[in-house]
């Protein structure tokens, strides 16, 4: 096969890209024919993702001043004094701004299945008098999936996850031995260039077990939990998402014809994949739990752009302002702001 | 001198945050998850300092230190606090052995040669690398071509190269 010749992009261009993988944690593509000058300046690059927020060093400071001064008119610290610069962080501590809230019939049977297969660790689990969870959190990696029980208005609702794991075999192995099926085992013939396997688990989730090249496992690398949406023109969701949620695609790969093969799309510091249905991989309606900024403004802006009100926003006694919205494609989306309590 | 200064008069302690504040923060930003976390820690380091600083003595110890010994027992304290939420892969961070004073020094120069990069440079830094917006939003908000945008970013982080003088941390 003719091979085609690398375009040699310009050092603006290259640069870009990487600051872009780096800012999300993703693997760039390889530069085909890097810049010179490209390894020394992403030493620069690596060092400005931590670069601090110029209202937050404000803030502190002002803040310090007024407890100075208070403690020279007390002559004592005062532990009362408001933490005015302590950000109040709109993603409640422990949660990536996507999650899969997986429903399911037996949510007790599926934690079980999450720490024997994946490791997970349960965080919360509240359950119902008769024994049935309303809601359970398990971390896996450093993502982490909730669950409950299905019941008569919310019925099971499977959902594709792509896990990264540090290794796909071992995973795999563990997996069909809590009682997964497998599709295909892990394999480096994956077009995604990752030791990439497939399984169904006795709740009807399929199970995405891959291991990338490069893998940085840990809070700074990727994202161990990311839905993975089998979808019927996959494209307007793109459309959707980013009017809804402002979400931006991070990677579109589209065949000839304009069909999705595959796509990455961020919120916040998360991301999920969507492709076009295809074959087995059929849509599969699923519920998504996203933290934003502002929930009511989210809210507002998901309406607009063609989504139905599940529920509108309120204060949760858990300590979240939350609404749903449903988008198009049947998937229902829990748009929730931490309000720091 | 400023230490002596903010012990007998706390007002004057923002004189010490101003000149170790990126420190701090540089410091305990890469060694946590996220800017939420980073901003908790460093918010209660400089309480914690500014609660203890007729604690600190100088016996050989620069103040910076003392800063970082109270940033380091923060991530500590932190990691230990969530250990129960953290899985195989996440390890807790073990700060001691990585207290890289040369490479906070490093960190902490860079952060503030951002501050006096040209302008419209300065603010292309602070959309993309802290607010991470994508090129195609600061070009729409700077009213720029998308290709500007890269431009400027390049010439940012090539004048901030040069700043350092190829300095590595």
């Amino acid at each position: 096969m003719p091979k085609r010749l690398p375009k040699r992009r310009t050092l603006a261009e290259q640069v870009e890209e990487v600051v872009q993988a780096m800012l999300v944690s993703l693997q760039p593509r390889p530069e085909p024919a890097p810049h010179r000058d490209l390894g020394p300046l992403l030493a620069i690059v690596r060092e400005l993702r931590y670069l601090p927020r110029q209202e937050f060093r404000a803030a502190l400071k002002s803040d310090l001043q007024r407890r100075a001064s208070v403690s020279i008119n007390k002559g004592t610290e005062s532990s009362a004094a408001a933490p005015a610069a302590r950000a109040i962080h709109y993603m409640r501590p422990g949660f990536t701004s996507i999650t899969p809230y997986i429903v399911v019939s037996g949510a007790s049977q599926f934690i079980d299945f999450l720490r024997r297969a994946f490791d997970g660790q349960e965080r919360i689990r509240v359950p119902l008098p008769d024994g049935k969870l309303m809601h359970a959190e398990v971390a896996i990696g450093n993502g982490v999936i909730e669950t409950a029980d299905a019941n008569e208005q919310i019925p099971p609702a499977p959902t594709d996850i792509h896990l990264y794991v540090n290794d796909a075999d071992a995973t795999f192995d563990r997996a069909l031995a809590a009682g997964a099926a497998s599709i295909y085992r892990p394999t480096d013939e994956h077009p995604s260039g990752d030791r990439w396997g497939a399984l169904t688990d006795l709740f009807g989730n399929r199970w995405y077990i891959a291991t990338p090249k490069g893998w940085t496992p840990g809070p700074e690398g990727l994202r161990s939990v990311q839905p993975y949406l089998h979808l019927r023109e996959a494209h307007k969701m793109i459309l959707f998402m980013e009017a809804a949620f402002g979400a931006e695609e991070m990677g579109v790969h589209k065949s000839p014809e304009g069909r999705v093969v595959h796509a990455t799309m961020r919120i916040g510091n998360a991301t999920l994949e969507i492709d076009e249905a295809h074959g087995e991989y059929q849509p599969k309606p699923c519920h998504l739990h996203i933290f934003v900024p502002d929930a009511d403004a989210t809210y507002a802006q998901a309406l607009g752009a063609g989504a139905t009100s599940v529920e509108p926003p309120t204060d949760k006694p858990y300590g979240d302002r939350s609404a749903g919205v449903k988008d198009p494609f049947g998937n229902t989306w829990y748009l929730n702001t931490f309000l720091g309590r | 001198m400023l230490v002596e200064a903010a012990q007998a008069d706390p007002a004057k302690f923002a004189a010490l945050y101003e000149l170790h504040f990126e420190r701090v923060y540089g410091f305990i930003a890469g060694r946590v998850p996220d800017r939420a976390a980073a901003e908790d820690l460093t918010s209660e380091v400089f309480y914690k300092a500014l609660a203890n600083l007729k604690n600190y003595e100088w016996r050989g110890t620069p103040f910076a230190a003392w800063l970082l010994r109270i940033a380091a027992n923060a991530i500590i304290d932190r990691s230990q606090r969530r250990s129960r939420e953290h899985s195989l892969t996440d390890d807790p961070p073990d700060p001691a052995v990585h207290l890289d004073i040369r490479a906070i020094e490093h960190r902490a120069r860079l952060f503030r040669l951002v501050g006096q990069l040209p302008e419209t440079q300065r603010r292309v830094v602070h959309e993309r690398f802290v607010d991470q917006r994508r090129t195609r939003e600061i070009a729409q908000r700077l009213g720029k071509s998308e290709g500007a945008i890269k431009q400027l970013q390049l010439r940012a982080l090539e004048r901030l190269r040069a700043q350092m003088g190829g300095a590595h941390a």
